[in-house]
C-alpha cells in the first residue's frame, strides 16, 4: 500500500466534494466567507482524523450489524469536544458557524470515510486518508468561499475590497455556491481531460 | 446468542461509556470558561445597551406564566430611570436572544444580540460589524483602530420607539447616512436575504416592551399591597 497515495487521493483524485459529491450541505452553508471556511475545515478535519483513527482501532471488535451506531457515537463525541472547546475559547468562531458545528455529526464525508475506508484499513492509512480528505474538503471550501466572499460580499477576510461597490447578493445565497461549484467542477474536468 | 445479542450490546455499551466518560471530563474543563464568557458577554452587553446609566438591580418576574428577566438602571446624571430586558424570538433556525435598553419613555438606548444560530452570511449578519476599512488599508496598515464596533444592524435600533411597531425597510446595503431617515420612520433596514431574522428581532423587542410594562405594573401592585 502506497501511503502517499492514500493521503493525496482526497485532495484531487477522490476529492470528497467535487468527485464523490458528498458533504454538500456544509459546503453550501459555510462557504460564504474564507475565515468561516477555514475554521470549518479545521473542525471537520479534526473530527475526521480522530474518528478515522478510532473507527480503525475498533474495527476488530465491532460486529458489522451495529457498526453505524458505533461510528455515530465516536463521531458525535468528537464533534461535542470541538463544540465545547470552541465555545469556551473561540466564541466568535462558535457564534459565526452556529448550527453547522453540531451538524458535523451528520456530515456524510466523515461517516462515509468511516464506513468506506477506516473500518477496512489500518490506523496509519486511515489517519492519512482522514487528513487527505479533510484537506480536499477544506481546499474546495476555501476556493469556493474565496470567490463567494469577493463577489457576494465585496470582502476578503471580512475587510471591504472596493468601497461603495454593491456586491451581488445572489453569490452569497445558495445559487451562488452552485454556480461557483459548477465552474470549479468544469475546470477540474477540463484539467483532467487534458492529461 | 452470545454473538448476536450479548456481544453487540457490550460493544455498544463500552463505546457509549467511553464517549460519555471522556466528554464529561472535557465538559468539566471547559464549563467554567463558557460560563465566564457568557457572564462577560452579558455584562458588556448591559453596558452597551444602557450607555451613561448605572445598573441598580436585576429582577426576575413571571409575566403570563413566562420567566422575564429585566434590569433597572439610573442615569448617572439626572437620575431618570432606564430599563434593560432580555427578549427572545424565533428566528430562521433557532431562537434569537437579545438584550434591549430603554429609557423611561420607551426610547431604545441600545440593543445587543446575545445568542443566535442564524445562517452564516445571511441571518447571522445581524451581528456583523460594518467595517469601513478595506483590505488594502489593512495590508498597508493605513488604519490602526482597535475600537469595538457595534454591529450595524443593532446600531440602527438606538433612538427608535420600542412601544410602537418598528418597521422594516429594504433599501440595500446599510450606511451611516441612512440613520436619520430611518429614525424618522421608526424603521430599521432589513438584512439582505434574511427578512425573517429582521422581523424576529423587531417583533421580540415590541413584545419585550409590553412584558416589561406588565412586569413593572405587577411589581408596583405588589408594593402597594405590601404597604
Amino acid at each position: 500500500m502506497n501511503y502517499w497515495n492514500e493521503f493525496t487521493k482526497g485532495i484531487w483524485k477522490k476529492n470528497p466534494i467535487l468527485i464523490i459529491g458528498i458533504g454538500m450541505c456544509p459546503t453550501l452553508a459555510v462557504s460564504t466567507s474564507v475565515s468561516n471556511a477555514l475554521w470549518m475545515t479545521l473542525a471537520a478535519t479534526f473530527v475526521l482524523v480522530c474518528s478515522n483513527i478510532l473507527v480503525s482501532l475498533a474495527r476488530g471488535i465491532t460486529p458489522s450489524h451495529i457498526r453505524i451506531p458505533v461510528f455515530i457515537i465516536i463521531i458525535a463525541a468528537f464533534v461535542t469536544i470541538v463544540e465545547l472547546v470552541l465555545k469556551a475559547y473561540q466564541e466568535a468562531v462558535y457564534d459565526a458557524l452556529g448550527i453547522f458545528i453540531p451538524l458535523i455529526v451528520v456530515n456524510c464525508i466523515i461517516l462515509g470515510r468511516a464506513e468506506e475506508y477506516a473500518s477496512k484499513n489500518n490506523v496509519v492509512a486511515s489517519t492519512l486518508d482522514g487528513l487527505g480528505m479533510g484537506l480536499g474538503f477544506g481546499f474546495t471550501l476555501t476556493v469556493l468561499a474565496f470567490f463567494r466572499e469577493i463577489l457576494g460580499a465585496n470582502k476578503l477576510f471580512g475587510y471591504t475590497l472596493i468601497p461603495g461597490m454593491e456586491p451581488s447578493s445572489a453569490m452569497i445565497l445558495a445559487p451562488g455556491a452552485f454556480f461557483t461549484l459548477a465552474i470549479m467542477l468544469g475546470m477540474m474536468n477540463w484539467i483532467n481531460s487534458r492529461k | 446468542m452470545f454473538n448476536s445479542i450479548i456481544k453487540p450490546s457490550l460493544v455498544l455499551l463500552l463505546v457509549a461509556f467511553a464517549a460519555s466518560f471522556s466528554l464529561s471530563h472535557i465538559q468539566k474543563i471547559t464549563y467554567p470558561n463558557i460560563i465566564k464568557m457568557e457572564k462577560e458577554k452579558q455584562d458588556l452587553a448591559l453596558k452597551l445597551v444602557l450607555p451613561g446609566y448605572r445598573i441598580t438591580g436585576s429582577k426576575k418576574a413571571k409575566v403570563e406564566g413566562k420567566e422575564f428577566e429585566y434590569w433597572t438602571a439610573e442615569k448617572e446624571e439626572g437620575g431618570t430611570a432606564g430599563y434593560a430586558f432580555m427578549v427572545a424570538g424565533n428566528g430562521y433556525s433557532g431562537p434569537v436572544e437579545s438584550i434591549v435598553g430603554i429609557d423611561d419613555r420607551g426610547t431604545i438606548l441600545g440593543m445587543s444580540i446575545l445568542k443566535q444560530s442564524e445562517t452564516p452570511g445571511l441571518g447571522a449578519r445581524c451581528v456583523e460589524v460594518s467595517s469601513k476599512e478595506t483590505l488594502f488599508d489593512k495590508l498597508l496598515e493605513k488604519t490602526a483602530r482597535n475600537e469595538i464596533y457595534m454591529p450595524w444592524f443593532q446600531k440602527q435600533f438606538s433612538g427608535l420607539n420600542s412601544g410602537e411597531k418598528i418597521r422594516i425597510l429594504k433599501k440595500g446595503e446599510w450606511n451611516e447616512g441612512l440613520m436619520e431617515s430611518l429614525r424618522k420612520e421608526n424603521a430599521v433596514l432589513a438584512i439582505t436575504g434574511a427578512t425573517v431574522t429582521s422581523v424576529t428581532v423587531t417583533e421580540s423587542i415590541k413584545n419585550g416592551h409590553e412584558l416589561l410594562k406588565k412586569a413593572l405594573a405587577s411589581g408596583a401592585e405588589k408594593k402597594e399591597a405590601g404597604k
